[in-house]
């Protein structure tokens, strides 16, 4: 009986092995090519595990010289970040407001707003593209912002209302009422800090669908001054030059990495919860 | 402190399927430093009550005073009053003394030592002042209870606002707090509206009893009164446990003066001085309340018309009496005896009780005729007439 379990259990892991592996292959390549020479990372001989003497991080500090990824990253940092915060801020009034008030259209708008979360955004690059054009927002990073932090709008506007309605008793800002409080500064000061886990899981949201983002940066960029890092691999990739694919793997794992680390950073606060960081 | 007056008030919701009227026309006089405990059952109106004097909702109708003064629309931090909430609604992320001076921050110009003091003084008569530097989500539901409670003591507010505060605690516990809150009222003795719906709550802490149900004032008077002269059939129910046995009898005159009341199980005499407080012919139909304590085992000198029959279902023993259930003809009723007197199960078993100890209602306005051998009191609305420019 025991012996069973265990080698139930045996088996379990090994599933769980193999589809990790399998899930985590391309990540594993795409970080092996990058710290390849150039010679290697093109040489079909190369085996799957390299031995150190083509192991190299010329990749990682070549590529500040090469095209203007310096620019590209900084683009995506601010395209990230003002979304990010664009988004978050504009969502929590709106949020609140799903969760708590009872307004004539609530229910419509609120499933309009959660509609177009499921609405490929694909389908709507022309007419964007025409509005953004009108607006001569086309070609600066304005445009992409303001486009990102529309986008990701509803999907905070829904995140958010589940934690006001749910996370946030309403006795709370009740009692927050009757100690002196007015509705808004009962919101500033005891439901606002209560949601940070929440605000902070809608930032990172946003914040990685905004560097994520490709369509928008693409549809609505054509210089390179503006263009940001997804966008600009893209082209490198798209080019006839020769490719140095370890340079260009190192791009993209320096284009993963601040997603990964942000995410490393906020999900132990995200995590936290309302109960948890309440409770010590 | 301060004298906290309803007149007429009304709160009506818009619910889907038409307005609901959660209130209707309550008149309520709570005097200054009076304890008064509204009482009800679930969806009778009394939570919004509680809520609308809080101002958390607003009146649809009807006026609210505190101090003479009206506060239908000042907000709820102007209204001077402290509210404990059935569920604590303590802050999460501040500590007990936090939560306990926080609306004294934002509504005094109270130094912070000052506040500090105060929330020391609100501790120690709470005994919580080991807990001032911890969150609420480390403390217990009583720990939690006693810091709600704190933080509206510390306000000192002219008028105190309960929401069912014992109802999330365990029995023992809620037993201790009740002594402990009706313990701080005598010391501290600010007006006070406590909501429940708990009828044992209601009589050991209430000044003052108001019942009500489906929105509407059933009865304001005594914890006493409520219990030995209930205006209504439902207030008799409601208050009491177990609950008054209820029958429905004819009434039977008969020719020397006296009249039975007659049921298909049992006939019991009556006497003039029970008859005589209202009108009654033979052949109308009342309803019959008694409570289970005053049912006793029937002997040998019981006459058959003062005796009941009923087969034993059920014997509950709780130490000091015990419960008898017993079958009377499909109906239940309740017996509360000495814990000496243990009937076997499915025996039958005779009892009898005093006609002074009977309650009489109307069968169609259920309104009670007689309390015994006297008729009812005019029932106390709870509105004491306020002279003219009161």
């Amino acid at each position: 009986m025991l012996n069973e379990t265990r080698r139930s259990k045996t088996l379990l892991w090994i599933g769980i092995a193999i589809l990790a592996l399998w899930a985590l292959f391309p990540y594993l390549w795409v970080i092996r090519t990058s710290v390849l020479t150039n010679f290697a990372a093109v040489d079909p001989g190369t085996p799957y595990i390299p031995p150190l003497d083509v192991l190299s991080i010329d990749s990682f500090l070549n590529i500040w010289n090469r095209a203007d990824f310096p620019l590209f990253f900084r683009n995506s940092i601010i395209v990230a970040l003002s979304a990010m915060v664009i988004s978050v801020a504009f969502s929590i009034p709106g949020a609140y407001a799903f969760a708590r008030l009872d307004f004539p259209g609530r229910q419509v708008l609120f499933y309009t707003a959660v509609f177009t979360i499921m609405f490929p955004w694909i389908v709507l690059t022309i007419p964007v593209y025409d509005i953004f054009f009108r607006l001569g927002l086309v070609n600066t990073l304005v445009g992409v912002i303001i486009a990102i932090a529309i986008f990701t709008l509803p999907q905070n506007i829904w995140l958010l209302q589940g934690f006001f309605r749910q996370g946030i008793p309403p006795n709370i800002e009740e009692a927050a009422l009757l100690d002196g409080n007015t509705e808004i500064t009962a919101f500033l000061r005891i439901v606002l800090p209560l949601s940070a886990p929440a605000i902070g899981a809608a930032a990172l949201f946003s914040f990685l669908t905004g560097w994520n983002n490709f369509l928008w940066v693409f549809v609505l960029t054509s210089d390179e001054e503006v263009r940001t890092a997804t966008v600009a691999i893209h082209y490198i990739l798209g080019s006839d030059v020769l490719r140095e694919w370890n340079i260009l793997m190192a791009a993209v794992v320096l284009l993963v990495a601040p997603p990964v680390i942000f995410y490393g950073l906020a999900e132990r606060y995200v995590g936290e919860g309302l109960g948890g960081g309440a409770g010590r | 402190m301060a004298r906290l007056e309803l007149d007429g008030l009304t709160k009506v919701f818009e619910g889907d399927s038409g307005p609901i009227v959660a209130v209707e026309e309550l008149d309520l006089d709570i005097n200054d430093g009076e304890f008064v405990v509204v009482v009800g059952p679930s969806g009778c109106g009394k939570s919004t009550t509680l809520r609308t004097v809080a101002g958390l909702e607003s009146a649809t109708d009807g006026e609210m005073r505190i101090g003479g003064e009206v506060i239908n629309n000042k907000a709820p931090r102007d209204r001077d009053i402290a509210m404990v909430f059935q569920s604590y609604a303590l802050y999460p992320h501040k500590t007990v003394a936090e939560n306990m001076g926080y609306g004294l921050h934002l509504s005094t110009d109270h130094t912070d030592e000052e506040i500090e003091k105060r929330v020391e003084e609100a501790a120690t008569m709470m005994g919580i002042e080991d807990l001032l530097d911890k969150k609420p989500g480390s403390l217990s539901g009583g720990q939690q209870q006693r810091v709600a409670t704190g933080r509206a003591i510390v306000r000192e507010p002219s008028v105190f606002l309960f929401d069912e505060p014992l109802s999330n605690l365990d029995a023992k516990l809620r037993k201790h707090m009740r002594t402990e809150l009706a313990r701080l009222h005598t010391e501290l003795n600010i007006t006070t509206m406590y909501v429940t719906h708990d009828q044992e709550e209601a009589m050991t802490m209430a000044d003052r009893i108001v019942v009500l149900n489906d929105g509407r004032l059933q009865q304001a008077g005594t914890p006493k009164q409520v219990y030995y002269e209930p205006v209504n059939l439902f207030v008799a129910d409601f208050i009491g446990s177990p609950s008054m046995n209820i029958f429905d009898v004819t009434l039977r005159r008969d020719s020397d003066g006296g009249a039975e009341l007659v049921n298909e199980s049992f006939t019991y005499a009556i006497s003039e001085r029970v008859t005589n407080n209202f009108d009654a012919a033979d052949g109308d139909e009342f309803i019959l309340g008694i409570r289970p304590e005053s049912l006793h085992p029937a002997d040998e000198t019981t006459p058959v018309k003062k005796t009941v029959r009923g087969r034993v279902d059920v014997v509950e023993v709780v130490g000091s009496d015990n419960f008898i259930y017993l079958d009377i003809d499909g109906k239940e009723c309740r017996v509360r005896t000495r814990s000496a007197v243990e009937p076997e199960i499915d025996t039958t078993f005779d009892f009898t009780f005093e006609e002074e100890d009977i309650h009489l209602f109307d069968a169609d306005t259920e309104e009670a005729l007689a309390h015994g051998t006297k008729s009812p009191e005019p029932a106390d609305q709870g509105v004491e007439e306020a002279a003219v420019g009161d």
